[in-house]
């Protein structure tokens, strides 16, 4: 058994990644071997584009913008998002769930807000990667436990939470139980209706 | 092409204003020509009606391309046009403008609340001596209003209420809406102990199948638009009628930008370049009607310049993009504990409020010191959750694992936004004009705004922020984030409520307006206006239904007119 961190495998296709980093193409495609491998410097600086002012919003295509980060940026960002929302009863890691391309999506992105978020993350994925990825498990948790608290983490943190709980497994563990067609609106359950008076009463109201 | 057939009106512009004068001109057997400057846009088949936000780039967020977001319904618009460009003059306060380049136009997106004007609300200058009185009443314009809420499919049916200056329908206009969510129920109570009523909203949802349309499966926001037609959309409600009476055609990506007027001084047809080609068209018709949007309604006017009208078409008293108004807005967001660790529900309801507060200070007015009021619409439940859901952690909060989840779990659903929208009285200091230098990609000149808000509006934002700090303390909760006290910095930006009105307005005679009481301008006989442009004053009800009942009532009028044989 080894100490180190499980590594990563990206949850999106492999030719769609070989397409982010510039080398799509049957040659290079056969030499891929099952796992992506980001490699921000074989994608150059494309002037990347955002999805236009008129995407199919039915069938929404994938983010087409080259991804930035780097291999070792993308396994620490899988530690850290592991941290933040591990495994838990039935509710899935984060890294199962792809949050770690998502948070590759992100920060490549062209928009204002998530080149704001930009440096952030990326310095703070580079200053983590060579903290955890060689480290065992006792420096590992040091440098994860020493984290909270830093405008690295709390952003990461939040991109986390928001990738994770607008999926489908994100809905169940928070307890959204919406978005299907009904014949009518019942109003709050005679549960809930219990609950408010209970409040109401404390209140005041 | 379009230029084949005779026609009697040429409307420009397909949204509320446009769509309904295109469904009671082809219904009243007008041969009509509709010019829109977007794309052709099919609710039925474009909108997502249940895709979650995993499925989206950025998980949903909003980006310049998509500001409310990548499922709004919005196409090739928002804040910014590609190719069109508008600026904002030196020293004027921010002023933003919303426009989209789609079928429909923003009836495809709009927040469905629709709610009449009130007696007050057009004769306000008779009120208090401020802003301007309409040319008309409220009785005048009721039946329109009935008319439009059984055509529209408005929900919000209760006993009446009787409150000052908020008409209630007579019994048969409004559907049964569906009953208050958790916190909405939550924060009635709060303000009741507070002496404000709160009642059913006026939504342009429907809660029973109407003819071609679907009844409200109470699942994914109105805001996407809606594939079965339970909402209210100019592209499912209005023009799907108007096309079967084969009165009606329909040519999109034009851009109108000029009234072409005859030797006499009717108009004749317009001209306009076709967004993706660029050649320049003109087309010819008994009659023009332009509902493209306020703010470019009074661009089309005032670049349509010729030796009569030197300034502008209707411009001589230089009354053409004055009076330009908006929405008073700005929100405050509460944590409510109460809410907190309820058993899970679905809350998705329809989009709009199931209920809200009408304004309740009239009889007060002198002592709050400032002279209109606002209504209250909150936001709140379960909803979907987006990228902002880690907003709902307490501060200073840096939980992980099982005591994130467990806080997450606690706290979703019990954030609360109390949102003011105010009426804001018309000023000299708010109005557009044609930029002398800048031109959009066609060479067209573009719009320049002017705005300035005034101690009316500030006082009531800083009056609002007040309300909502005093709602939340009532319900034991905490406002979420830095709450600006300072009215004149809580105020939204001008233009941001996205309820620009009033720059054609309408009144007594052409010294003091551009058209009369039935959108028809004074200059022009044949030329008629039936978008926001027209409005007088701005009351805190959202503008689409009147803009409808308008459109409808001007409409009518035009079509008496073509039976007359009076058009030209």
């Amino acid at each position: 058994m080894t100490d180190e961190a499980p590594k990563y495998v990206s949850k999106i296709d492999r030719r769609t990644a070989l397409t982010w980093i510039g080398v799509v193409g049957a040659a290079t495609a056969a030499a891929g071997g099952g796992v992506v491998l980001y490699n921000h410097k074989t994608a150059g600086k494309p002037a990347a584009k955002g999805y236009g002012t008129d995407p199919n919003l039915l069938h929404p295509a994938k983010a087409s913008w080259p991804r930035i980060l780097t291999q070792d940026q993308l396994q620490a960002a899988a530690i850290l998002a592991d941290f933040i929302l591990p495994a838990s009863g039935t509710a899935p890691s984060a890294s199962s769930l792809g949050v770690p391309d998502f948070i590759d999506e992100w920060v490549s992105a062209p928009y204002p807000d998530q080149l704001k978020d930009r440096p952030v993350i990326v310095d703070g994925l580079s200053k983590l990667s060579g903290d955890v990825l060689k480290a065992d498990a006792a420096k590992r948790t040091a440098a994860l436990a020493a984290l909270p608290g830093s405008g690295f983490f709390k952003r990461f943190r939040a991109l986390t939470i928001g990738a994770y709980y607008t999926t489908e497994a994100g809905f169940k563990d928070i307890g959204y139980t919406g978005n299907v067609a009904r014949p009518s609106d019942p109003g709050p359950s005679a549960e809930v209706k219990a609950a408010l008076d209970r409040e109401f009463r404390k209140l005041g109201l | 092409m379009a230029a084949a057939e005779p026609y009697d009106a040429i409307i420009v512009g397909s949204g509320a204003g446009g769509g309904m004068s295109a469904y009671h001109l082809t219904r009243s057997g007008l041969k009509v020509l509709m010019l829109e400057a977007g794309r052709n846009y099919d609710p039925r088949v474009e909108t997502p009606m249940y895709n979650i936000n995993a499925e989206a780039p950025l998980r949903g967020a909003s980006t310049p391309d998509k500001p409310f977001g990548f499922y709004d319904a919005t196409v090739d618009g928002g804040w910014q046009v590609p190719n069109e460009p508008y600026t904002v003059a030196e020293g004027s306060e921010p002023f933003t403008w919303w426009r989209p380049r789609m079928l429909g136009g923003r009836t495809n997106h709009w927040g469905r609340i629709s709610l009449r004007f009130g007696p007050l609300d057009f004769k306000p200058r008779s009120r208090d001596g401020l802003g301007a009185d309409w040319p008309i009443t409220y009785d005048d314009l009721a039946p329109w209003y009935d008319k439009t809420e059984k055509l529209v499919g408005v929900t919000g049916a209760g006993p009446p209420r009787n409150l000052f200056n908020t008409p209630d329908s007579p019994p048969g206009c409004l559907l049964e809406g569906p009953p208050p969510r958790a916190f909405e129920t939550l924060y009635a109570r709060a303000f009741e102990a507070m002496g404000i009523p709160v009642v059913p909203m006026h939504g342009a949802v429907v809660s029973q199948a109407m003819e071609g349309r679907n009844t409200c499966v109470f699942a994914t926001p109105c805001g996407r638009g809606c594939a079965i037609g339970a909402n209210f959309q100019s592209t499912t409600v209005l023009l799907p009628p108007a096309m079967a009476t084969r009165n009606l055609t329909i040519v999109t990506n034009a851009l109108v930008y000029q009234v072409d007027l005859d030797g006499a001084g009717k108009a004749k047809g317009v001209s306009y370049v076709d967004r993706v080609t660029g050649e320049h068209h003109s087309v010819t018709a008994k009659s023009v009607v332009l509902a493209a949007g306020s703010g470019e309604t009074a661009r089309i006017l005032l670049n349509s310049r010729s030796a009569g009208f030197p300034d502008g078409l209707c411009n001589t008293h230089g009354m053409v993009g004055r009076y330009l108004m908006d929405s008073v807005g700005l929100g405050v967001r509460g944590q409510i504990p109460a809410l907190a660790g309820l058993p899970p529900t679905n809350d998705d309801g329809m989009s709009v409020e199931h209920v809200y507060a009408p304004w309740w200070g009239y009889a007060k007015q002198k002592e709050l010191g400032f002279p209109r009021g606002y209504h209250v619409e909150v936001g709140g439940g379960r909803q979907m959750p987006s990228m902002s859901l880690a907003g709902l952690l307490p501060d200073g909060d840096v939980s992980v694992g099982d005591a994130l989840r467990q806080t997450l779990r606690h706290r979703y659903g019990s954030v609360i936004g109390f949102n003011g929208r105010g009426e804001m009285i018309p000023n000299d200091d708010c109005y557009c004009e044609l930029d002398p230098g800048v031109k959009d990609k066609w060479g067209i000149p573009v719009l320049r705004f002017h705005w300035k808000w005034g101690e009316s509006e500030t006082k009531q934002a800083a009056h609002m922020v007040q309300t909502f700090l005093e709602a939340i303390d009532k319900l034991g909760g905490k406002p979420l984030g830095k709450v600006e006290t300072d009215g004149r910095k809580a105020i939204s930006k001008g233009g941001e409520m996205i309820h620009e009105v009033g720059t054609v307005r309408m009144g007594h005679d052409e010294t003091d307006s551009v058209v009369n009481q039935y959108g028809q301008t004074w200059a022009v006989a044949n030329l008629f206006v039936t978008d926001g442009a027209v409005l007088v004053s701005s009351p805190d009800k959202n503008p689409t239904l009147s803009i409808l009942a308008l459109a409808w009532r001007s409409s009518d009028h035009l079509a008496t007119l073509a039976r007359q044989g009076a058009l030209r």
